[in-house]
């Protein structure tokens, strides 16, 4: 046997026959999730660059009122089934669908958002195609030559981006945390092609018993625009109370990096970074959080960032755009009692 | 009938402690010792609970290199009943489709097998990958961020919590469920456990000869994603402003200025 036998698992491909640029458009809840719409941006940028279209694809059931909004983000085209057996969500109903399409067009690249549902369906899809796929990819590019797409990710404990292909097959896949990518201008004048698909969608093997809607007091840190965030140098859950004064106080969120996260000072959906969420604040103050690579990528898109640390040599003061070297024990509760006596003066 | 239940785990470098070179970029891993994929501890606390209600047997298998016996010691100390080491050069090198195709023919060895559980992701690669595309080699339905399980007549009932909601889901088996990261707290070792580990056939090593893969569907070969290259990552320019003193009142001060005239914030 050659040494360039592929596995007999995977069914041989023509590349050339793939082409176009996929994003996956997640509709739940029954309304356009605007993770996906995002990736309509990257999406363009690729698909302009190897001359193909981009095509927004929605699955589901009552998705009709939905249709449009991916081409007012840039998408040319829609591709949709619309079917009641889609009513409910199984991972492996939605990805057999969304199979079944793929064989249908062999688009060449297809981009999903990493919610919990695209993690959960988007690898079982690349496994069945034997498709390359990447998760949280930061960025991307494509070599017009080969056509292939350049997936960049901070691998492994990375200050490092790799720059990932996967040559041989296609679709590429890869899915991208929400706000890595900006949400393009919707432009309602836009107009596109629409085009229903009918595909076989089998018996689902697991059933939905239950689903109960839990209340989210909080706002999601994605949403909020003061992020007061803790780090290990917190040191402890009564030092986190501190930080929620301040944010309280200027109708912020507390937020914590993963240090703080393992810690169980701060739930998982709260952590700041390349594995946790990306904020979109006008003010981060960094607090007790020494700057990792992982860390700031959660924060590029943070207009003010603020560090408040102890050690001068901390990396988060090259990355801040204010710095306050200093334990916080005493910064934050100086912080505070600052604030505090600026707005009684100025009533 | 007692369940056959299989937990997957991972054995990582401990990136609590791992440190990048600041010259190079690059990490430093002499010396940063591997740990069981903190994740994963808890996929182990689910399978020994339903074991412990249900009845059955626990295997855990790991893909790793040797050194792994440490880790696969530990879960059996936490009380796993057997052990698989998948250990074998010609494995190494496989991105998350090898990986998983690896995975499912060692569990296919181990047919039949009720419940196959996951830990939700790993701390050095955060895919979340392996668990989908290993029911996707197995054919089973599967099931993410797990928290709480019951098997009733035959069938498993999974409670699962997405951002805002708790669903219930039932599949038939054998299935697949990946735990939900900090649900199932991990129980401590005990020492009369642990003495297993040391007995003979409670930790068995698999090579490729065991599991008979063809080599162009495992490691590097087997992966259709390649890494190209690593660049170093580009930072977000920012003022890096500092303030120049000891007297934290006046850095408050400062800072409280800066914001509101240089950044035009409406905190007061
Ligand atoms: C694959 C991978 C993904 C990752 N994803 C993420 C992610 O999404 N988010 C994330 O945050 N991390 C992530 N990490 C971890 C990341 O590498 C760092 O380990 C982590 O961000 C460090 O958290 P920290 O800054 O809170 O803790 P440390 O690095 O321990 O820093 C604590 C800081 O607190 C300061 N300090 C201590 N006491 C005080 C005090 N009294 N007052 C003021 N300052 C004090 C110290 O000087 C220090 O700078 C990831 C790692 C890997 C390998
Ligand atoms: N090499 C491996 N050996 C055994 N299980 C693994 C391995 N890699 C990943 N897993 C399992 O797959 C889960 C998800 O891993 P990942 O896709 O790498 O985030 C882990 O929590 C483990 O349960």
């Amino acid at each position: 046997m050659s040494s360039t036998a592929i596995c007999p698992e995977w069914d041989p491909i023509n590349k050339d026959e793939w082409r176009g640029v996929w994003v996956f458009i997640e509709t739940l809840e029954g309304e356009v999730n605007e993770a996906s719409l995002q990736l309509l941006n990257p999406g363009r940028v690729i698909a302009d660059k190897i001359n193909t279209e981009l095509v927004g694809v929605i699955v589901g059931h009552n998705v009709k009122q939905m249709l449009k909004e991916p081409i007012y983000y840039g998408a040319d085209k829609v591709i949709y089934v619309e079917d009641s057996r889609l009513s409910i969500y199984t991972p492996e109903i939605f990805a057999e669908t969304l199979i079944a399409l793929i064989r249908r067009y062999k688009p060449e690249i297809l981009l999903a958002a990493g919610t919990l549902r695209g993690r959960e369906m988007i690898p079982y899809v690349a496994n069945v195609l034997k498709a390359g796929i990447t998760a949280d990819c930061t960025d991307f590019d494509v070599d017009v030559k080969t056509r292939d797409l350049i997936m960049i990710r901070p691998p492994f404990g990375a200050t490092l981006l790799a720059h990932i292909r996967a040559p041989n097959r296609r679709p590429q896949i890869s899915t991208v945390r929400p706000n890595v990518f900006r949400l393009p201008e919707r432009d309602p004048s836009r107009r596109g092609e629409i085009i229903e698909e009918r595909v076989d969608i089998p018996e689902p093997r697991i059933k939905l018993i239950s689903s109960q809607d839990i209340r989210v007091e909080e706002i999601p840190i994605e949403k909020a625009e003061i992020i007061i965030s803790g780090g290990r140098g917190i040191g402890s859950p009564e030092g986190f109370k501190m930080l929620e004064e301040l944010a309280g106080l200027l109708n912020g969120v507390v937020a914590g990096s993963r240090k703080a996260v393992d810690a169980g000072w701060i739930s998982h959906e709260r952590q700041v970074g390349q594995t946790g969420k990306s904020v979109k604040a006008s003010l981060y103050v960094a607090v007790g959080i020494s700057g990792a690579a992982q860390h700031l990528f959660g924060i590029r898109e943070a207009m003010t960032v603020v560090a408040v640390n102890n050690d001068p040599e901390a990396p988060i003061f090259e990355n801040a755009d204010y710095g306050i070297v200093a334990d916080y024990r005493e910064a934050i509760p100086a912080l505070i009692e600052e604030i505090n006596k600026r707005r009684s003066k100025a009533r | 009938m007692p369940l056959n239940i299989i937990v997957c785990i991972k054995w990582v470098p401990n990136t609590q402690i791992v440190n990048i070179d600041p010259n190079t970029g690059t990490l430093i891993r002499e010396g940063v010792p591997s740990i069981i994929n903190p994740h994963d501890l808890n996929a182990v606390e689910m399978a020994l609970r339903l074991k412990e209600k249900y009845g059955g047997v626990v295997t855990a298998v790991s893909m790793a290199p040797m050194s792994a016996k440490t880790g696969l010691e530990f879960v059996i100390g936490m009380g796993v009943d057997r052990a698989i080491l998948v250990s074998d050069r010609v494995f190494a090198g496989a991105d998350t489709l090898a990986t998983s195709y690896t995975l499912s023919k060692v569990i296919e060895k181990l047919r039949p097998f009720d419940i196959l559980i996951f830990g939700q992701e790993t701390i050095d690669s955060s895919t979340a990958h392996i668990g989908a595309q290993t029911a996707s080699w197995l054919r089973v339905p599967y099931l993410y961020y797990v928290v709480d399980v019951e098997y009733i007549n035959g069938v498993v009932r999974a409670t699962r919590r997405l951002e805002k909601k708790i669903e219930v889901y039932e599949l038939p088996t054998p299935c697949l469920l990946a735990v939900a990261m900090k649900s199932n707290e991990p129980r401590p070792v005990k020492l009369s456990h642990k003495l297993r580990a040391k007995m003979e056939n409670v930790i068995e090593v698999w090579t490729n000869n065991e599991v008979g893969l063809k080599r162009e569907c495992i490691g590097l070969r087997g992966s259709p994603t390649v890494v190209e290259k690593c660049i170093v990552t580009p930072s977000v320019p920012r003022k890096k402003q500092r303030f120049d003193g000891q007297d934290v009142r006046e850095a408050v001060k400062w800072l409280v200025d800066r914001l509101i005239e240089d950044e035009g914030l409406k905190i007061i």
